[in-house]
């Protein structure tokens, strides 16, 4: 075992430095006219991808070949691995999938390819408002919008058939159904990192508040901002949501909630979670029921925090050339369905949630045969209305030490004290915002 | 209950019995957390969070997809560490026994200087250097290559080969040049022909602690590498996406951790003696 | 001692140096140098994502760390983790090194298990804690009542923390002190108990003055340990909740800050904390370096 290991390990250590240097340039001139350039795209884990990117080699008929390197789950994590790499310049990645808040500071920095002319046309074509500005960074577009997300409310139907209109509502219901004997869980991603922050967003969103100026370059923290901590307080500490709060991320949620014995009666989360149900628990998936996010003042609608995916060209690619070209396949309408029915993402174009084709490749596990956007997305309305009224997270090149010094100041946030809070906040995010300051 | 204390409190006044017992207690502190990693590996995913300590259900299916489904994120981040590892251990076993026998046996003015330096790098707190290193690294194009973590892991596991070296010469009987010099030997033909032979075991001593040392290793792995060409296994279990899509992936990061720990059980059941002797020789009287 | 230098002498001289070069050059070059180049960096602004900002600072860097509560909040938790850390670590390895001295049945066992926790991968067993203590999957999860999540809170998540590294870091303690054990004189044990001291007595008269200098070792040893912790919080916690060790925050202002400028000043600070405790702990404990003791040899 160690011979063999030993032996390939050492014939890669000593080419390692010259392949970096010349992995430029020898790459495509090796292999070029047989598979094409190989294009390297860094995506976050999803079951679709892998497809997604076949199906473009196909249709690119030798022109590129692209390659799929799974990023780390969580956002931090992703962020991470691809921010060390561009700062290291390194030419080994063409497409990044970038987190919707990520533009800005890669934009700013000069790590990504400026999308124009009919490149940048095509990007743009049908795609919804607010994913769209999400790519855009001081009226260039620096990313073609793959596809989006939005938070919203699940709930029970055998436990609320009306769900609540506001968070205080929900509180409330949630308290009856706990003195009922019943489920009765509120979940929501409660731990210390950017899902936190995005459940902030949007109440301070929903309370008609602002965080940072419009250009970003301001810290605000008005009354609205102010309420939204209150909230975010009492819905921690009225004892509704589950003892695991301040460590849930997404997966913890939604498999609380599909759990064999769960308590939950309502959980926030992204579109993903049905599927999640419908996987782990279809008894439960069945009374599965979405609906906008909850709103904090009464009359007024809840509004819930955008996410997706963006595809970047790296502006150290060797070959932007094919990377643009492969990018905009991978962001077509053929792929973004795809990516829907396959792996549950939605849509940034708005037209594919009107397509009631089904998509052959795609079964919906057990018995339901082909996908369609009905049946993956039977809330495909519910998400297209919380898109088009959606809140978005500041955008700014700071945005990172924005988000980890917000998910700080707010963990736990059973210990938030709403003025004291708020003054914490309007002090570490002034230092944040000039990237001065230390993240925590 | 009073009715086994009986026997118990006998059981407790011999002294071979009291001994057993406490050995017991010693048994299940120290394997404890690896039987619990070893229990999560293989139970099924409907049970992986019973919260049982031990599997109701059992499966092979983790292991099969870490270096099946997953081999990318596991299996070559796997090869990444063996080959890192190994080199590493080759190259700090061999400087550190020039060292550690210059130090041991020979003398000469910048004794305690060696001495000294291989200390201060033992203290070394390793979060000093990370953000220099990864700077550095970046920059000369060492930054997420087998050498970039080869050079760290070399440097910081010096220190431990010299000293296990160092304490191994001493052990030798004090003539054994001398008679080679008495032939007209240099001090490096006597080196070569009186002691060379004799260092195997006290290399593989120490080679089996920098294997280990270097093994354990996270901190630079996670900060000087960034894809699958470099990371090392350890490093990747900290970004395991893993194929699954909505389960716990608690199931299958177990398993990649029980894979980890195989070479450890491994060196601890064949070379116990070793490893002890290594590790007091080197640490207190060396 | 100083001999006129000799022909052979000068040889072996020679040869020292020859077999040292190549160690010292290694050593020097991946710690002498890196921190020489983090004090440079240190007085600089140099964040990564804004390269064209990069200016020098003075040491405004450092005003701006060590003005900053998030770094001290660091410090505090690390300072709790070694301080219980270091009394249960060397408490927990006495009681274990007299069982792999003195036990009558079976020492090989012990001995050999009690590697395991010395040789495991810190990370690993910080997923085994970590699993252990989950909400969803956990065994111990419940230990602290039913309705409660411990490595959400603060007080719970540093109590793991510290169990997590004090199972690991005992049994190698636990190998320093026997090696002091084995030093420990036993006509002297006999003498007194036959004088009529008691076990306590022996053990606090004899015992432990005999192995002063290993307890030494491994009071620095586990120090020095405690102080460089990072792989248990970051798998267990991330340094949420206030439970960042100094190398946690370290590593977040490096690599999710891309702040080169603040994180050296953090590399800086940290070295030079780290010596501090070496030669306190060196004069405290009257420890002598390694070096010292083998020249007679």
């Amino acid at each position: 075992m160690g011979l063999r290991a030993r032996r390939r390990p050492g014939a890669r250590t000593g080419a390692v430095p010259a392949a970096l240097l010349l992995a430029a340039t020898l790459l495509p001139a090796g292999c070029g006219t047989a598979t094409g350039e190989e294009i390297t795209l860094y995506h976050p884990p999803a079951r679709h991808i892998q497809a997604l990117a076949e199906a473009c080699n196909e249709r690119a008929n030798g022109r590129y070949r692209i390659v799929v390197r799974t990023l780390p789950r969580d956002a931090e994590g992703q962020r991470e691995q691809l921010v060390r790499r561009l700062a290291a310049q390194d030419t080994g990645l063409d497409i990044l999938g970038l987190d919707v808040t990520w533009v800005p500071e890669f934009a700013e920095a000069g790590w990504l390819a400026e999308w124009v002319g009919r490149h940048r046309a095509e990007a743009e074509r049908g795609v919804l408002a607010l994913p769209l500005s999400s790519a855009r960074w001081q009226g260039k577009l620096y990313a073609a919008p793959a596809s989006t997300n939005v938070q919203l409310l699940f709930y029970d139907r055998t436990l609320t058939p009306r769900p609540p209109r506001t968070f205080d509502e929900m509180i409330a219901m949630s308290r009856e159904l706990k003195a009922a004997g019943k489920p009765y869980q509120i979940l929501l991603t409660g731990a210390q990192y950017e899902g936190l922050v995005v459940q902030y967003t949007s109440l301070v969103a929903a309370a008609g508040g602002r965080i940072l100026s419009d250009g970003g370059e301001r810290v605000v923290l008005d009354a609205g901002a102010v309420r939204g901590l209150a909230i975010l307080q009492r819905l921690a500490t009225s004892r509704v949501t589950s003892p695991g709060l301040a460590r849930a991320q997404e997966g913890d949620v939604y498999r609380a909630f599909a759990a064999a014995e769960s308590d939950a009666a309502f959980q926030l989360n992204w579109p993903l979670a049905l599927a999640a149900t419908r996987d782990l628990n279809p008894e439960r998936a069945a009374n599965l029921a979405a609906t906008t996010y909850p709103g904090v003042r009464p009359g007024r609608q809840g509004k819930s925090t955008i996410g997706g995916v963006n595809l970047g060209v790296s502006a150290y690619s060797g070959k932007p050339r094919r990377a643009f070209e492969a990018a905009k396949c991978l962001r077509s309408a053929q792929s973004q369905k795809l990516a829907a029915l396959c792996g549950g993402a939605p849509p940034a174009i708005e037209a594919i949630y009107r397509d009631p084709a089904p998509l052959d490749s795609c079964q919906g596990g057990d018995r339901s045969g082909p996908l369609s956007m009905a049946t993956a997305f039977p809330m495909a309305e519910v998400i297209l209305r919380a898109i088009r009224d959606a809140a978005v997270r500041p955008a700014t090149p700071a945005y990172q030490n924005l988000s980890t010094v917000m998910a700080k100041v707010l963990s736990p946030p059973g210990d938030i004290d709403p003025p004291a809070t708020a003054r914490r906040l309007r002090e570490e995010l002034t230092k944040a915002i000039a990237s001065r300051g230390i993240l925590p | 209950m009073a009715v086994r204390m009986t026997p118990l409190t006998r059981a407790a006044r011999s002294p071979r019995l009291r001994w057993t017992l406490a050995d017991i207690v010693v048994v299940a502190y120290a394997l404890a957390p690896v039987a619990w990693l070893v229990s999560l590996s293989v139970k099924t995913p409907a049970t992986v969070s019973d919260r049982n300590f031990l599997p109701r259900q059992f499966t092979w299916d983790n292991y099969a997809r870490i270096f099946t489904a997953d081999s990318a994120e596991f299996l070559r981040p796997l090869l990444n560490s063996i080959g890192i590892v190994v080199i590493s251990t080759a190259v700090a076993v061999v400087i550190g026994a020039m060292a550690g026998y210059a130090v041991a046996r020979l003398e000469f003015p910048g004794r305690r200087a060696v001495i000294g330096v291989s200390l201060l790098i033992a203290m070394f707190p390793q979060a000093s250097v990370i953000s220099p290193l990864f700077e550095i690294e970046r920059t000369i194009g060492l930054f997420d290559t087998w050498p970039g973590l080869v050079l760290p892991y070399v440097a910081f596991a010096l220190p431990l080969a010299i000293y296990t070296m160092a304490a191994f010469f001493r052990q030798l009987p004090g003539d054994l040049e001398k008679a080679a010099r008495m032939d007209g030997a240099t001090p490096g033909q006597a080196l070569r022909k009186a002691i060379v032979p004799l260092a195997a075991p006290g290399m593989l001593t120490a080679a089996i602690l920098v294997f280990i040392f270097c093994w354990n290793d996270f901190l630079f792995a996670i900060s000087l590498t960034s894809t699958e060409s470099a990371r090392t296994a350890s490093a990747a279990l900290a970004f395991f996406a893993g194929s699954a899509r909505f389960e716990e992936p608690a199931g299958m990061l177990s398993a990649a951790a029980v894979v980890i720990t195989v070479p450890i059980v491994v060196f601890v059941l064949c070379f116990q003696r070793r490893i002890v002797a290594g590790l007091t020789s080197g640490a207190v009287k060396g | 001692m100083s001999e006129p230098v000799t022909p052979a002498a000068k040889a072996e001289r020679k040869l020292a140096l020859l077999l040292c070069a190549p160690a010292l050059l290694v050593m020097i070059a991946v710690a002498a140098w890196p921190i020489i180049h983090a004090v440079v960096l240190s007085l600089q602004r140099y964040d990564l994502r804004f390269p064209g900002e990069r200016e020098f600072v003075g040491l405004g860097n450092y005003a701006a760390v060590l003005s900053n509560g998030f770094w001290w909040t660091a410090v505090g938790v690390t300072v709790v983790i070694i301080g219980v850390s270091v009394a249960l670590e060397l408490m927990l390895g006495l009681v274990l090194a007299l069982m792999m001295h003195r036990s009558l049945v079976g020492r090989g066992v012990v001995r050999t298990v009690l590697l395991i926790p010395y040789g495991i991968v810190t990370v690993v067993a910080a997923y085994s804690w970590l699993f252990a203590w989950s909400a969803d999957t956990g065994y111990l999860s419940r230990l602290f009542g039913p309705e409660t999540a411990p490595l959400s809170e603060w007080g719970p998540s540093l109590v793991i923390i510290i169990i997590a590294e004090v199972w690991k870091a005992a049994p190698f303690v636990a190998l320093l002190l026997m090696g002091g054990l084995a030093l420990v004189p036993a006509d002297m044990l006999q003498m007194a108990a036959m004088d009529g001291a008691t076990r306590w007595q022996r053990f606090s008269w004899v015992t432990l003055p005999a192995m002063k200098p290993a307890i030494g070792v491994a009071c620095v040893f586990s120090t020095l340990n405690a102080f460089r912790i990072f792989d248990t919080i970051f798998v267990l916690t991330r340094g949420a909740n206030d439970t960042g060790s100094v190398a946690v925050l370290t590593y977040n202002n490096l690599f999710r800050g891309l702040n080169l400028g603040i994180a050296s000043t953090m590399s800086v600070l940290i070295f030079l904390a780290a010596a501090l405790i070496v030669l306190v702990l060196l004069k405290v404990l009257g420890v002598a370096a390694p070096g010292d003791e083998d020249r007679g040899r």
